[in-house]
């Protein structure tokens, strides 16, 4: 076997780019290794049997073989019947790629990430909870990169949530009880953490609606100020 | 060992092309210098016509020099089907083969969120002017059969949908003349899924 040969391993393409004239450059998520870059040569030619497996949202076996940043894919197949994404769900898919293109390194594991973004594509494939899915994933993608929210305690006094109970979401810290009548910063309930941190079945709207700011503001702090590309097509896509 | 300036900058100017690289690049400018400096002259006026003059045709999009192109203008073509394609490569494909008699609208590209590609950059707000003046009655969406493209048609296909714009996807499935042992399986999930009655 050749040196830094990885055979069979599954895998999910995040992003394709066009690498000079029938070459691509692909972005994956491995179950092994996380995400990799690897270059699919000749995978543009008009009969290369590769141009129909190497599509995003479908769970493929990809080999590969190098040792540096950009390793060479040598073989790529189907790994499960196509379960493919349609219509806005597509927009979903893309938006999951870009987060973890974004925040993900190369060549850093992250196995259970992997299982979840599986199920969440599965999902979104059979459309249920769409919302939801998402969001989970977003917490699992926050704790898989160590900045998981704290969705057990308060944080002065270390009480248990309160379900019933109105708190305030610090960034990086953790819920506090908000002051009555509070109107400024992440307002959230304590059922909205209390679903998030069990990953149960989909909490009321009001509930999603909080937890989707509390979630999308953590995620711009580590997207520093470079906002994502999917968010914003999305916006002008909206009439 | 380097060439003269006038000779490497040719050898440069040719490596734009695709599938160019620098041996095929000192082939041709070696073949237009040394036995056919007229082809090159041909050459040389077509290139700077065409950069200078082509532009959009500005009811589909499709490169021409005249402000609408020859398809746009033709008074044969049926003007209540408009067929939605990626590129003008697509729109002659489309026009070679069947027998095709209604109008076009190229995008030059597909929604690519990923890339920052939006309704924006694919003049969208054009097609959305086509839709609107009453003439199309199905858009016909030809964008190819790939995630992006899928995309998109979703996307054109709920601009015609609030017009009651009759929409329709292009068939996707096993080739003529193929055989099902050895047609890839998302082709073939595709082919069962949009299967149809016999008649």
């Amino acid at each position: 076997m050749r040196q830094g040969q990885v055979l069979q391993t599954p895998a999910f393409i995040l992003h394709r780019q066009p690498y000079r004239d029938t070459s691509q450059i692909i972005e994956v998520f491995s179950q092994e290794q996380g995400r990799l870059g690897l270059v699919a040569r000749g995978s543009r030619r008009p009969k290369s049997r590769l141009r129909s497996v190497l599509q995003p949202f479908s769970e493929l076996l990809l080999s590969w073989s190098g040792r540096g940043d950009l390793k060479t894919l040598t073989d790529a197949e189907s790994a499960a019947a196509l379960m493919s994404l349609t219509g806005d769900r597509l927009f979903s898919g893309f938006y999951l790629n870009e987060l973890l293109l974004r925040l993900l390194q190369r060549q850093d594991p992250h196995p259970e990430l992997y299982t979840h973004y599986r199920q969440t594509l599965a999902s979104l494939a059979l459309g249920r909870h769409v919302g939801w899915s998402l969001r989970l994933f977003e917490s699992a993608l926050l704790e898989g990169l160590g900045y998981g929210l704290n969705l057990a305690c308060e944080i002065h006094g270390g009480e248990v949530l309160d379900p019933d109970g109105l708190y305030e979401y610090r960034i990086h810290e953790g819920p506090t009880l908000a002051r009555p009548e509070q109107s400024q910063g992440l307002l959230v309930h304590g059922r909205s953490l209390l679903a998030l941190a069990g990953a149960g079945d989909a909490p009321d709207d009001t509930c999603q609606r909080e937890l989707k700011r509390v979630l999308r503001v953590s995620l711009d702090a580590l997207l520093g100020d470079r906002p994502l590309k999917t968010r914003q097509v999305l916006s002008s896509m909206k009439h | 060992m380097s060439y003269s300036p006038l000779v490497s900058r040719l050898v440069d100017a040719l490596r734009c092309l695709p599938g160019v690289g620098p041996k095929s690049a000192q082939r041709m400018a070696f073949h237009l210098l040394e036995r056919d400096r007229d082809g090159a002259r041909a050459l040389a006026d077509a290139l700077l016509q065409a950069v200078e003059r082509v532009g959009h045709c500005e009811s589909c999009r499709m490169l021409t020099e005249e402000t609408r192109c020859w398809i746009c203008k033709g008074s044969s073509r049926d003007s209540s089907m408009l067929c939605v394609v990626e590129t003008p490569a697509d729109v002659m494909a489309v026009e070679q083969s069947a027998g095709y008699s209604g109008l076009y609208f190229v995008l030059m590209g597909h929604l690519s969120p990923l890339d920052g590609v939006g309704p924006d950059q694919l003049g969208i707000d054009l097609l959305e002017q086509r839709l609107d003046d009453g003439s199309v009655k199905e858009v016909i969406l030809a964008t190819n059969p790939t995630v992006e493209g899928e995309a998109t048609a979703h996307y054109i296909s709920e601009l015609a949908g609030r017009r009651g714009i009759r929409s329709t996807r292009i068939a996707h499935g096993v080739p003529v003349g193929g055989e099902l042992e050895f047609v890839d399986g998302g082709t073939l999930s595709h082919a069962l899924a949009g299967r149809h009655t016999m008649e």
